[in-house]
């Protein structure tokens, strides 16, 4: 039982690390990101090429990884989502623009690694292994629990008690008022869109090292799972959408153990279902969502 | 700057349909020259994009090298080979139109593919409408050739070992090795692992092992230590991995962590070179259709010029692209006429013990391969006979 | 004239694929024109064609009759559903709609008279082109005429501003249900259709995918018009064969072209022709009489 209560908690962090990045540009600029997959996919071929090609150690990899995501979140900002805005797009149009440049950057990574899933070169993946007792956990696990909590407080610190954070919540509220007020938007947006893809890099390349394994398609299962996660934490809360996570993680955990298997999927559906229904705010929501 | 896109779409358009139309006819211009026999043309459905990818550039590349080993050596009574090769992009409806491509448009004698099963079963009862010889070279599961879900389908041929056949001779293996009393299978929820599932149950049973437990994953789970935790409680002799190369991976690293000394025993999806690497490959069990390691001559000969040819070892998949392609030459021959379909499928009908990379190669009365299944480990990141 | 017939016979899977589409495309119009984000669409495209391909294989339905039905059956599980979640708006719905999506599928998944994972298999091929085309026709007619109603401007009155129509007594949550059910129903019809082509349905041909993508076609297609839908439906559809020879880099044309309309066209492409005949219009100085 511990044990599952353990799988669970990481299960949780995973979706919590991959959902954080996805939540904060949503909560900030109300674009359902699906590139966002995409830049978690990027992060983990990123610290491949660096491991792989270039021969460094996987502690250079990584940092590299988290900025070379971010740098992309800012390109994937100019090239898909500012000329919409620029032109007053429809909201639905930057789904649609994040759609194809996710058809263009997974065609190009397969071009390059192939569409099979592949493994970091024999021993460059960290691999530390603490004892308690008779349990044992692995380093790598550990840095996803503990990033996970850790990212969203300083997240929340800084959406909170800093300038940017400030400038950020405004833009949120109404970006013409912020524009007025003397935010400098453009600033703003190419940072939310920074931290929002280091932070899916970061999670890419964390998970590729846990698993030591990567395909052009692991981003794909988390994004149902990033909007249930963000809709039952409340959407625009980032303590929420981690909350969310673990809900989910355990929830489904708990559906593995005592429900028959097959209904098992059913479980994170009928549970984001019913908060939908029952309480659209979700757990820890603030602002309210639209609804009649 | 709008009409400036409109006429690069345009552009675009022209160009697709131009090269739709230009691309078949292929040899005018030699046609002066003592009037050579018109290029004999297969078609070849394969999945180069989409979710099954990965299957190339194998599948094709094992193909185009027995078609340009048979070109060389002469062809067809002096008819040249000629592959065009289709993307089925791994869906449905793509596969279903590559076929008609094929057989309205580019006059192929026969066809190989599509890669997934699924695709199979809107791609095949085209086929077996039309009248078109097809060699599938990679469908394992239930309901390809034989008995069809569309109705007759014997203009259907397999070369890739079926699971009906793979599974039992791992699962008796397996049984008789480790002296299995008791296992549990997880499983996902595709169809290439829902009747990998249902093989696997009957072949337990007829070894009298006990499946206490199964365990459903989804397409969307990333994490299996749950899974593999939930199993253990069962206390079972081995772990049954129903399941694609991918998640399989993952029950590889959670049994050898969670259930040190365990065996997983898989079925066709586990049969992947990119498992290879995983570093607790050596657990699993599998039965494959292919082993590199034969020291038959035509397999050694066709490692050897695959490498030379494409720079990498072949995998099963290129192996039996490969096969299917000599199985047909070899029928092309004796057909008389390419351009007889009913002769061509006559001539694939009695194709018998020919010499290929997966062994003496015929076909049996369903039309499925008849060849013996290869049970297998992984030992020093290679495929080696499990013992 | 064999180029034309070698040609039908050839993209006939295709062509057919497209007025499906066009007729998904519709059905989420519906819902879009309303001011309304939903998502479940392809569950209920599942629905239509799961029934109607069990009723011709266990009880031999005739064809029109198992169609009809599936569509009727995918409109009854609307009707509740959409009272629960029409509390809801924006990404909120999407996400409602989408999460029964999902349950729908999990069940297909789990059932054994749908075939499970495996799906429903053998099919017969029973439907032809003219079907889906009729369809198509019918459906874009029927919608235009509604969008010209009484229905119709109330449905743009309550995109445009919900508290407003309320206010001047339009029954807001009856007309997005009604938009709901009969989008629908002719989800469901289309999947009937869908079934009859490819000879095989199982539950992942009805998933998210299949949802954003159905969404997609009506995007990109533009909504201010019927026109709209079909027009996209009918350029995604075929751009993958049409950029066949392209190979390995279809993906990526693919995602470029898409890139391109979108941001060039965001309202949608029905809007290239609204802008050239804008244009036209001010150049003979009729643009105030149009």
């Amino acid at each position: 039982m511990a044990e599952q209560l353990y799988n669970a908690v990481f299960i949780g962090s995973i979706y919590a690390l991959f959902a954080l990045g996805f939540a904060l540009v949503f909560s900030v600029l109300d674009i359902l990101n699906l590139a966002h997959p995409t830049v978690f996919m990027l992060g983990a071929f990123i610290a491949l090429f660096v491991i792989g090609t270039l021969g460094l150690p996987w502690f250079v990899a990584l940092p590299i990884a988290v900025l070379v995501t971010g740098l992309f979140g800012i390109a994937l900002d100019r090239v898909a989502f500012a000329p919409l805005r620029r032109r007053g797009a429809p909201a639905l149009s930057s789904m649609i623009s994040s759609l194809a440049v996710t058809l263009i950057v997974v065609r190009l990574v397969e071009l390059r690694y192939g569409g099979d899933f592949i493994t970091f070169p024999a021993g460059t993946v960290p691999a530390f292994v603490f004892r308690v007792g008779d349990a044992t956990f692995e380093g790598i696990r550990l840095a996803i629990v503990v990033l996970s909590v850790v990212l969203m407080l300083i997240l929340t610190y800084v959406l909170r008690r800093t300038q940017l954070g400030r400038d950020l919540r405004a833009l949120a509220e109404n970006p013409r008022a912020a524009r007025l007020l003397g935010v400098d938007v453009d600033r703003a947006i190419a940072a939310t869109f920074f931290v929002s893809s280091a932070l899916g890099g970061l999670a890419g390349v964390l998970l590729a090292f846990a698993y030591n394994t990567l395909d052009s398609r692991m981003g794909v299962p988390l994004e149902l799972r990033a909007f249930t996660v963000m809709v039952v934490g409340g959407m625009g809360s980032l303590p929420g959408a981690v909350i969310g996570a673990y809900v989910l993680g355990l929830g489904e955990v708990a559906s593995l153990v005592y429900l028959p298997t097959e209904l098992r999927d059913a479980f994170a559906f009928g549970l984001l279902f019913l908060v939908l229904v029952l309480r659209p705010t979700g757990l820890l929501g603030q602002k309210s969502p639209d609804r009649v | 700057m709008r009409r400036l896109v409109a006429v690069g779409i345009g552009g675009v358009l022209l160009l697709a349909s131009c090269g739709g139309t230009a691309a078949p006819s292929a040899n005018p211009a030699t046609a002066t020259v003592a009037a050579p026999k018109p290029d004999i043309k297969i078609g070849l459905a394969t999945a180069k994009s989409g979710a099954a990818n990965f299957y190339n550039p194998q599948q094709s590349n094992g193909a185009l090298l027995a078609v340009e080993q048979i070109n060389a050596a002469g062809g067809i009574a002096g008819a040249k080979l000629q592959l065009i090769v289709e993307d089925d992009g791994s869906v449905r409806d793509q596969g279903i139109t590559a076929f008609k491509k094929f057989i309205e448009q580019d006059k192929v004698a026969a066809i190989l593919g599509p890669t997934l099963s699924a695709v199979a079963a809107g791609a095949h009862p085209v086929a077996q409408a039309a009248g078109i010889p097809v060699i599938a070279i990679s469908n394992t599961g239930l309901g390809i050739v034989g008995k069809c879900d569309y109705g007759p389908c014997d203009w259907i041929f397999r070369a890739s070992l079926g699971e009906q056949s793979a599974v039992p001779e791992t699962v008796k293996a397996a049984t008789q090795k480790l002296g299995l009393k008791k296992v549990v299978i997880i499983y996902g929820d595709g169809k290439f692992e829902l009747d990998d599932l249902t093989i696997f149950k009957d072949a337990f049973k007829a070894n009298g092992v006990t499946v206490t437990k199964e365990i459903a994953y989804t397409a969307k789970d990333v994490d299996f230590a749950p899974f593999v935790t939930q199993a253990k409680g069962e206390n079972p002799d081995a772990i049954v991995a129903s399941s694609l190369a991918g998640p399989a991976g993952k029950i590889l690293d959670e049994v050898a962590k969670q259930m040190p000394g365990k065996r997983v025993i898989g079925g066709n999806g586990l049969n992947s070179a990119a498992l290879l690497s995983n570093a607790n490959a050596g657990l699993m069990v599998v039965g494959t259709a292919w082993s590199k390691a034969s020291t038959d001559k035509t397999n050694t000969d066709f490692v050897a010029a695959y490498k030379t040819r494409f720079g990498v070892d072949p995998d099963q998949f290129a192996a039996q692209s490969y096969t299917a392609m000599t199985v047909l030459a070899d029928a092309l021959k004796r057909s008389g006429s390419a351009t007889d379909h009913a002769a061509v499928k006559k001539a694939l009908e009695g194709v018998s013990s020919l010499a290929t990379p997966l062994g003496a190669f015929s076909f049996t009365a369903d039309h499925d391969v008849k060849q013996p299944t290869f049970v297998m480990t992984v030992k020093d990141g290679q495929f080696t006979p499990f013992q | 004239m064999d180029a034309v017939s070698d040609f039908l016979r050839t993209y006939s899977t295709t062509i057919a694929v497209i007025g499906v589409n066009a007729l998904l495309a519709l059905s989420v119009w519906l819902t879009l024109y309303a001011g309304q984000l939903t998502l479940g669409n392809a569950a209920f495209m599942g629905v239509g064609a799961y029934v109607s391909a069990l009723l011709g294989r266990h009880l031999d339905t005739p064809f029109p009759v198992a169609l009809l039905i599936g569509s009727v059956a995918a409109a009854a599980l609307a009707l509740p559903l959409g009272s629960i979640v029409f509390r809801l708006r924006g990404v909120y719905l999407a996400i409602a709609t989408l999460a029964f999506g999902e349950i729908v599928r999990v069940v297909l998944l789990a059932t054994p008279i749908t075939g499970r994972g495996q799906g429903l298999n053998g099919i017969p091929p029973k439907t032809e082109l003219w079907h889906i085309y009729l369809s198509v026709l019918v459906v874009a007619y029927v919608l235009w005429r509604v969008q010209g109603s009484t229905i119709g401007r109330a449905w743009a009155a309550i995109r445009e501003d919900e508290i407003a129509s309320a206010s001047q007594g339009i029954a807001v949550g009856r007309h997005k249900l009604a938009a709901f059910v009969i989008g629908a129903l002719i989800a469901g019809w289309a999947g009937g259709l869908s079934a009859h082509v490819t000879f095989s349905i199982d539950p992942s041909d009805f998933g998210f995918t299949k949802a954003v993508q159905v969404l997609v076609f009506a995007v990109v297609g533009g909504t201010p018009n019927v026109l709209g839908p079909i027009l996209g439906a009918g350029l995604l559809t075929a751009l993958p064969e049409l950029l066949r020879p392209l190979k390995d880099y279809r993906d990526i044309f693919q995602g470029a072209i898409l890139l391109l309309v979108i941001i060039y066209l965001p309202r949608g492409l029905v809007t290239f022709v609204d802008v050239r005949r804008t244009r036209r219009l001010s150049r003979i100085g009729a643009l105030d009489v149009a």
